[in-house]
């Protein structure tokens, strides 16, 4: 077995195991809690849960 | 605050760096991007122009060999590959470097780090493909599909990769949220997977070729994982995030957004071989390829499952949002092409559609019906909350979503249909090629016009975006409908 069928052996296995690492490192920190908190992170106060956004189409015409 | 976190502090613009408990208002944040968002997304959507150009000669060709042919730059052989790179590398990949700044600074809650970085990245990229597509058309393609830019214009893309890669890194390390969102998991997870997969194939097929079938090895498994962990990722942040946004409501399940992530970085980088079926290349490896891709079923159906459930009560704001219309089509057409894409992977299948016009059809459902139906609807939204303006014509929204759409359906329903006649006729020995190769010129021609369908949704879609750079140059105007303004206030307009 060559260098490269080594290095490419390697690198399939380099992206699961990178994976696993960084599933790891993120329990750790506690992102896998709370995930009602997470689910909000595109929202804050100008832009609330509850808030359509885009609704342009069939309404007016914007070149009024 | 630590020395290296002054280090990075010191590159936030104005006075925000003082408090880093203070958010940067929304406004702040997309103003700051306007520069490096819009050159990426312009420098995008005018490769695709040419790449939908270079597409329509080489459908053409396909059936009706002698058009252009006096030109050896336009022979089918080396405008095939040139739409292929232009797209990919020149629209796909610019337009989801653009989305992916917009959306990190967003969900870090920063403004633009470095916006001279990014706008260097930017022309870089610009000039390596230049470089590599006019390689291409003279005769230098390297003949490895996805991979053909000649090796004189990668380094200029890598270094201008490189620099995407910094900024990302940067930008996340001051993130002022630091709980992270499942977009950003796959945005920084695409954005660490591109260069290494990039680098990897170059290495192993260009700079140091490996001999043999392990090239072709190589090759399926860098094409294969170029969708599925460079493109996927950015369009499945792009869903997550815009439909929550535009309907108002958070995702149905974060806990299944988190296993569809995880189960893709697990599950998806051992899919590529199974382009090889029937190849000689080793049984296992084609056997592990096909396993991990059926269990590909984790994470397809965790974000089918997610999707559907969030947009659940909510369908009928697809008539107002265009955003809406264009990623929810996209997230239809992630979950088709996955499914695809699995039976694809079955021996038994393969053996019939391997060669036909219906792998072609499988390929544009994922990176146009998914990916860049995605990206559309992403720039809908972006857009105007950089400029400041407003979609000048709401009607060429309608002419951009409907041509596109019909003109995705018409190629890529015909062609998988055509594929698998083509397959079973290719199969049987009975049947004379040349039968088979005439019985595929109605679904070829059928291409070609679904193609020029998408060439004029994409006219109207860049032609609404001049429209509305022209007015960036003007007066402002206070905008009467209602992407800056809200729903609400879009609903008592409307009154």
């Amino acid at each position: 077995m060559n260098v490269l069928a080594i290095l490419m052996i390697g690198g399939v296995l380099a992206v699961p195991g990178v994976a696993l690492v960084a599933l790891r490192w993120a329990s750790h920190r506690g992102e896998l809690n709370l995930p009602e908190r997470a689910a909000l992170l595109p929202f804050d106060e100008e832009e609330p849960v509850g808030r359509a956004t885009d609704q342009i189409l069939n309404r007016q015409s914007a070149e009024s | 605050m630590s020395a290296s976190s002054q280090t990075f502090s010191a590159l936030l613009p104005g006075d925000v760096s003082d408090d880093s408990s203070k958010r940067a208002l929304l406004a702040e944040i997309d103003a700051s991007c306007r520069v490096p968002v819009l050159f990426f997304v312009i420098s995008g959507l005018l490769w695709l122009l040419a790449g939908t150009a270079l597409a329509l000669v080489a459908s053409i060709k396909l059936h009706s060999p002698g058009f252009l042919a006096s030109w050896e730059f336009l022979t089918f052989g080396r405008v095939r590959p040139a739409h292929l790179n232009t797209v990919i590398y020149g629209f796909a990949s610019q337009t989801g470097i653009g989305v992916t700044l917009w959306l990190m600074c967003r969900l870090c809650r920063v403004p633009f780090v470095a916006p001279g970085l990014a706008t260097v990245a930017a022309i870089f990229w610009n000039i390596g493909l230049t470089v590599g597509v006019v390689g291409i058309l003279i005769g230098d393609s390297t003949s490895i599909e996805w991979l053909e830019l000649p090796r004189y214009s990668t380094p200029i893309l890598f270094f201008s990769y490189v620099l995407v890669a910094v900024w990302a890194i940067i930008t996340f390390r001051l993130r002022r949220e630091q709980h992270l969102y499942v977009s950003q998991w796959y945005l920084l997870a695409a954005i660490l997977w591109f260069p290494w997969l990039y680098a990897t194939a170059q290495i192993m097929l260009l700079i140091e070729p490996v001999r043999g079938v392990v090239q072709a090895a190589v090759n399926w498994w860098f094409a294969h994982n170029v969708l599925g962990l460079w493109f996927t990722p950015i369009g499945l942040a792009s869903i997550y995030y815009f439909i929550p946004k535009v309907i108002g409501r958070p995702i149905h399940s974060y806990y299944l957004s988190v296993l569809g992530f995880w189960s893709l970085a697990l599950f998806y980088n051992w899919n590529g071989l199974h382009h090889l079926i029937g190849g000689p290349m080793p049984a296992w490896m084609i056997t592990v390829s096909i396993v991990a891709s059926v269990m590909m079923l984790i994470p397809v159906t965790t974000v089918a499952i997610n999707h559907h459930m969030t947009m659940w009560g909510h369908f009928g704001k697809l008539k107002h949002s265009p955003t809406l219309r264009f990623v929810v089509v996209g997230a239809l057409c992630y979950t088709a092409t996955s499914l695809q894409g699995i039976a694809n992977s079955l021996r038994s299948y393969s053996e019939v559609v391997h060669f036909t016009h219906h792998t072609i059809a499988h390929a544009h459902l994922g990176l146009y019906g998914f990916f860049a139906m995605v990206m559309f609807g992403s720039l809908y939204y972006i857009i105007p909350r950089i400029t400041q303006r407003e979609w000048p014509s709401l009607g060429l929204i309608s002419l951009h979503f409907w041509a596109c759409f019909l003109g995705l359906a018409l190629y890529v329903v015909p062609l998988s249909l055509g594929g698998i006649l083509q397959g079973l006729a290719m199969n049987d020995a009975s049947v004379p090629f040349l039968k088979v190769v005439e019985g595929t010129l109605p679904w070829l021609k059928l291409r070609t016009f679904a193609g020029l369908l998408l060439g004029l949704g994409h006219v109207a879609f860049v032609g609404n975006l001049v429209w509305l750079l022209a007015r960036v140059f003007g007066p402002y105007r206070k905008p009467v409908v209602a992407i800056l303004m809200g729903a609400e206030t879009a609903a008592v307009v409307g009154k």
